[in-house]
């Protein structure tokens, strides 16, 4: 699973960070500064990358903003794979993560990992974090059965 | 005396007296008469130091200067060397050339910053093989408390911001030969000690400077050229070489050469920081007072090989400026070979399970036997249980072979015997002893045909080179295929090959 993502601070537009707000969202690791998103945050936020260009959404549906969509933050990849969100206009994205957050355990990833964004009943854009079953090795670093879809690596 | 034979070995009378002053001049130039001689003593520079040092007293250096022959056989006096020539040569080589030793400051964790320059300065942990311990940290996630075997959820609670990464040992490699290949450039003798270390042999030349600044250039060529910090210090022996270099990190270089500085070096350094003391040896040690390295070199000799064995005694040497050990630019024979590590997040009590092991660990056994081309005598195992206990299992081989089924017939057996009924195996190590060259192999006279089982050993082979290691296995490994997904499990720290130690 993931219960949260950190990424460095100069990957995001001054644009951006003002528009979203991000500031609160700072913070400082060995001196560099990175914005971190946390599932538990009391507005838990995600950035996706969306027609080309970066935008912060909504992670999941823990609060119950919607009714209609899954009271979790993940979705696991079979459950894409056999259409389970096809009738939801889900558009797969990509989660421009540095870090992953996973009970505690900070990882590093190169490429980022899978996401699924999808519209509300109010039309608010929505992000999942696309899971998959954790390999031996994740799974003794994590004690977590599930792990990220990761972009182009496998841990 | 001429000094027209200096510059073949590309010394002058001058340079010399620069670097060595006038006290050994008449040796220097006595030497550097005889070009030809000089040339061959440093050529054998190691067997002449072996020589000195394997005497049971230090009056065998003066044994060789008044007519006695050399222990290791004369090889040197045949060059054409008076013994008085080479006496002086032994003098005049420890004028001029020291042991170095470079060691990779945090090498794993520097190597992943090197492809992964988001890591830089923060703190960063690599894990083992299973994930469930960091085995290299940062210095940024040692000074929260961080140490090397500290399990991962400790680590987290000490370091919460810690990134922590999963080992690759084969881009660990890549570095590591880029460091040797800069370290072959600096020096003609070079020992591959370990993936992040190496011993050279320093000699002062015309182009590369002083002593301070062969480090100094070692350790900034390799910064350079490979992205690496390291840090370097050069002795008059390996021992207090390591301990130089262990005093300097992260990324220093530090000569010292003299007797008063290497005292006040010992002084401040436990006798634990010499490598291959520790546990028992330690406490033998203590006993007699013997807490520092300065403790250690002061202490009789006798007592020191008493205590410690004739391993012990070759440290007193060291740590006293008598270098014992020499450089090895290439990896002597195997004595054993072995094949093993921690179970990990897959040990078990299930008998199956670790059969599976032991199946998998000889598979890679087989794989070192047939990359060195020997056959082994003697096959050892040994397991460990979560409860502390251990068992050992071990057979002599009627007849030496590397063939799979014969080996997996000879280490069932002593699997039984290492085996405790319901204790969890969290460790597995096979070991092959009695090596000797495959084509000198005793057959036996009973012994059937083995042309089949070396043609499906050699096809084996073929296979796995081809399309991926491990990629044709043993059926009784299908219980770790968790293990098996993970290509990263295809390749570990022992299996990269040359080095001295694991």
């Amino acid at each position: 699973m993931c219960d949260g993502i950190a990424v460095a601070k100069s990957e995001f537009s001054i644009e951006l960070v003002e528009r979203c707000g991000l500031a609160s969202v700072l913070h400082d690791r060995g001196g560099e500064a990175e914005y971190r998103f946390l599932y538990r945050d009391r507005r838990p936020r995600l950035p996706v990358w969306r027609d080309g260009r970066i935008e912060i959404v909504r992670w999941g549906n823990g609060r119950g903003e919607s009714r209609f969509l899954p009271r979790t933050g993940w979705t696991w990849l079979t459950t894409v794979e056999e259409g389970g969100w096809r009738n939801a206009n889900a558009v797969p994205v990509d989660i421009p993560a540095a870090v992953i957050l996973d009970k505690g355990v900070w990882i590093r990833v190169r490429q980022g990992i899978r996401g699924l964004v999808v519209p509300d009943e109010r039309g608010v854009a929505v992000a999942y974090v696309v899971c998959e079953p954790a390999g031996h090795y994740y799974r003794v670093m994590t004690r977590n059965d599930r792990t990220p879809v990761l972009i182009g690596e496998k841990i | 005396m001429s000094h027209e034979g200096a510059p073949a070995c590309g010394f002058k009378a001058d340079w010399i007296r620069d670097r060595i002053g006038g006290r050994r001049l008449a040796l220097a130039l006595e030497i550097a008469a005889t070009a030809e001689g000089l040339r061959a003593a440093l050529e054998n520079g190691g067997a002449i130091r072996k020589a000195c040092a394997i005497g049971e007293d230090r009056a065998c250096v003066g044994k060789i200067a008044c007519g006695g022959k050399i222990a290791c056989g004369g090889k040197n006096c045949a060059a054409g060397l008076t013994c008085s020539l080479v006496h002086a040569t032994f003098l005049f080589m420890k004028s001029v050339e020291l042991v170095g030793h470079i060691d990779a400051d945090c090498f794993y964790v520097s190597a992943e910053r090197v492809r992964d320059p988001f890591l830089a300065g923060k703190p960063v942990g690599v894990l083992g093989n299973q994930g469930a311990c960091v085995i290299a940290k940062s210095y940024e996630m040692k000074r929260a408390g961080v140490g090397t075997g500290t399990p991962i959820w400790d680590a987290v609670a000490r370091c919460p911001d810690g990134i922590y990464l999963k080992r690759d040992f084969r881009w660990y490699e890549v570095l590591s030969r880029k460091m040797l290949e800069v370290v072959r450039e600096w020096s003609p003798r070079v020992e591959y000690y370990s993936i992040d270390e190496f011993f050279f042999s320093a000699v002062l030349t015309r182009e590369r400077g002083t002593f301070q600044e062969i480090a100094e250039g070692i350790r900034d060529a390799i910064q350079e050229r490979v992205g690496v910090p390291a840090t370097v210090g050069l002795a008059r022996s390996r021992t207090l070489a390591k301990l130089i270099s262990d005093s300097a990190k992260p990324f220093g270089a530090r000569v010292v050469a003299d007797a008063d500085a290497e005292r006040e070096l010992l002084a401040d350094r436990p006798v634990t920081e010499i490598t291959g003391i520790s546990g028992r040896r330690e406490t033998r040690l203590a006993a007699w007072g013997v807490r520092t390295c300065l403790d250690l070199a002061l202490a009789d000799r006798r007592l020191v090989r008493s205590l410690l064995t004739a391993t012990g005694e070759a440290l007193w040497w060291e740590l006293n400026g008598d270098p014992v050990r020499s450089i090895e630019p290439r990896r002597p024979s195997h004595k054993a070979l072995s094949r093993g590590g921690s179970l990990g997040g897959a040990a078990s009590s299930d008998p199956v399970v670790i059969h599976a092991w032991l199946v998998r660990n000889l598979e890679r056994l087989i794989e070192e036997l047939r990359y060195h081309q020997v056959v082994t005598g003697r096959l050892t195992v040994w397991v460990s249980y979560r409860d502390g206990r251990s068992g050992v299992g071990q057979t002599d081989l009627a007849a030496p072979t590397d063939l799979f089924d014969r080996l997996l017939d000879s280490a069932r057996p002593c699997l039984r015997s290492a085996w405790i009924r319901g204790a969890v195996a969290t460790r597995m190590h096979l070991i092959a002893e009695r090596l000797i060259p495959r084509s000198s192999r005793p057959l036996g006279l009973f012994d059937p045909p083995d042309d089949r089982a070396r043609a499906i050993a050699d096809l084996k082979e073929r296979v796995n080179n081809r399309i991926g290691r491990f990629a044709l296995r043993s059926a009784a490994t299908l219980p770790l295929n968790g293990i098996y997904a993970d290509s990263a499990n295809g390749y570990d720290i022992c299996d990269v090959r040359g080095k001295m130690c694991f």
